[in-house]
């Protein structure tokens, strides 16, 4: 019986440590693992007979595999990797050339009417995901995705956001039809919220870039107290997460998504107010859908690098999109950018 | 290596040309106009009309400064941003009907002092100049 310490690489998250205890601990060799998210290292305790400690560590490895994380036996160096950028800025200049330009060209001319069909509604929706509200939903379903997909999950979370979406669109909208304003947030709350997207987008965001190590730990988690001893923990962040997310997205401000609801409040009805607020939601998905796909492009690991850098930079911007807002409205700043 | 660098210009030209197109587009046709067009004198109140869709309309406008003035603010089909209007300095907010037109009173302001207004996400806004 014998302690041993292996530097670990992938650990990025408060309930990343209690995932490699619980699989480890399973291992028969094994008596006793303490993963330590601080100095990215394992400490392991068992019986391993009399093998070096690159075999313990490969051993280890085909547990871990699946979850994304590697013991090594040496510290990892942290390398930032520079050239991705070479790629990715010119990408992300391109796609906020391309947002500017959807800003600039007046799509919201294209509503004629003022009557709300439910037609109205999921056209609304259409134009409302290439608006400024892509700068909300869109960052964040973006970094979503791309920080589902470093862990290899690149579908199912996704296609739990979006059930989450188009579930309490309904459900929510049926509930201000019915009841009225129950919801209703306010100016403060809405620069509240808006300071709150501005910043999760930035950290967000800068973790995707993975050039700052010590961005990792402002990494927005689950507290480790509720992560202990959860079984099945890293399956629920990877279901109730997005579905929370998704409900979330209801309440985020969006000038659309907020038009919708004065509207649904005007209804008196459950059912009118539920099946606008859905088919707006259904009018807004082809674009989320096209972002939160967006990973499935990686088909090498020398692309998944372009592809990281690129979604951080874009959500980045859009985090500082919404952070300029946020200080405008509190009437911190002078307005600069002025679609 | 080459590539890069002239991937990095046409970016850069992009997204250049996009705000320099953005920036000129509104200011242009507005300038000459604002100050005739939209400030009209009813028996000593002054009455500003500004559009709402898709940002304000025109974005600057120059008024009269020690007049009870009213602004009227038009929607016509209007979801987008514009329709949730602040307008900080007066503690004034608002969700503006889909088509319509809204008026809002506007004590009589100072000289040399600028109104703004904006919509509920802060990237829509507009300016009223008081001389």
């Amino acid at each position: 019986m014998k302690t041993y310490t292996l530097h670990a690489s992938g650990m990025h998250c408060a309930s990343c440590p209690v995932l490699i205890e619980d699989e480890l601990t399973c291992l028969t060799t094994v008596t006793n693992v303490k993963a330590s998210l601080k100095l990215q290292q394992v400490e392991i305790t068992g019986d391993f007979g009399d093998v070096t400690l690159e075999t313990i560590a490969e051993k280890l490895n085909t547990t871990l595999k699946l979850h994304g994380y590697r013991l090594s036996p040496e510290k990892q160096n942290h390398t930032a990797k520079w050239h991705e950028f070479m790629i990715a800025l010119p990408l992300t200049l391109a796609f906020i050339a391309f947002f500017i330009v959807l800003q600039k060209i007046g799509l919201v001319n294209l509503i004629t009417t003022d009557k709300v069909s439910y037609g109205t509604a999921f056209f609304i929706g259409m134009i409302a995901s290439v608006s400024t509200c892509m700068a909300v939903v869109g960052g964040l379903v973006l970094s979503m995705s791309a920080n589902y997909a470093k862990e290899g999950d690149k579908v199912r979370p996704q296609l739990f956001f979006h059930l989450g979406r188009l579930v309490s669109f309904f459900v929510l909208g049926g509930v201000i039809g019915s009841l009225g304003s129950v919801f209703q947030i306010g100016a403060t709350g809405t620069i509240v919220l808006s300071f709150v997207v501005a910043f999760v987008l930035l950290i967000l965001g800068i973790n995707l870039l993975d050039v700052f190590p010590w961005a990792k730990k402002l990494q927005l988690t689950l507290p480790k107290f509720m992560g202990t001893h959860v079984h099945g923990l890293k399956q629920m962040n990877h279901t109730l997460t997005p579905v929370l997310i998704g409900v979330a997205t209801f309440f985020l401000p969006c000038g659309f998504t907020q038009s919708m609801q004065i509207y649904s409040l005007t209804t008196g009805s459950f059912i009118t107010g539920a099946l606008t607020m859905f088919v707006f939601a259904l009018g807004t998905l082809p674009v989320l859908a096209l972002l939160s796909f967006s990973s499935l492009t990686i088909h090498t690991k020398a692309r998944s690098g372009v592809f990281f850098k690129t979604a951080g930079l874009v959500v980045v911007f859009f985090g500082l999109f919404n952070l300029h807002n946020a200080l405008v409205i509190a009437g911190i700043i002078p307005s600069f950018i002025n679609f | 290596m080459k590539s890069t660098i002239s991937a990095v210009l046409v970016g850069v030209v992009l997204v250049g040309g996009a705000v320099i197109f953005s920036n000129q587009a509104p200011s242009m046709p507005s300038e000459p106009t604002t100050t005739i067009s939209n400030v009209t004198d009813n028996d000593g109140t002054q009455i500003i009309a500004i559009t709402a869709k898709g940002g304000y309309s025109p974005k600057l406008t120059t008024a009269k400064a020690d007049t009870k003035t009213i602004l009227t603010v038009q929607t016509t089909g209007t979801f987008d941003c514009s329709a949730t209007l602040n307008i900080p300095s007066l503690k004034y907010q608002t969700n503006l009907p889909p088509t319509g037109v809204t008026e809002i009173e506007i004590p009589p302001q100072p000289a040399g002092s600028t109104l703004e207004g904006m919509c509920g996400m802060g990237m829509y806004g507009f300016e009223i100049a008081f001389k």
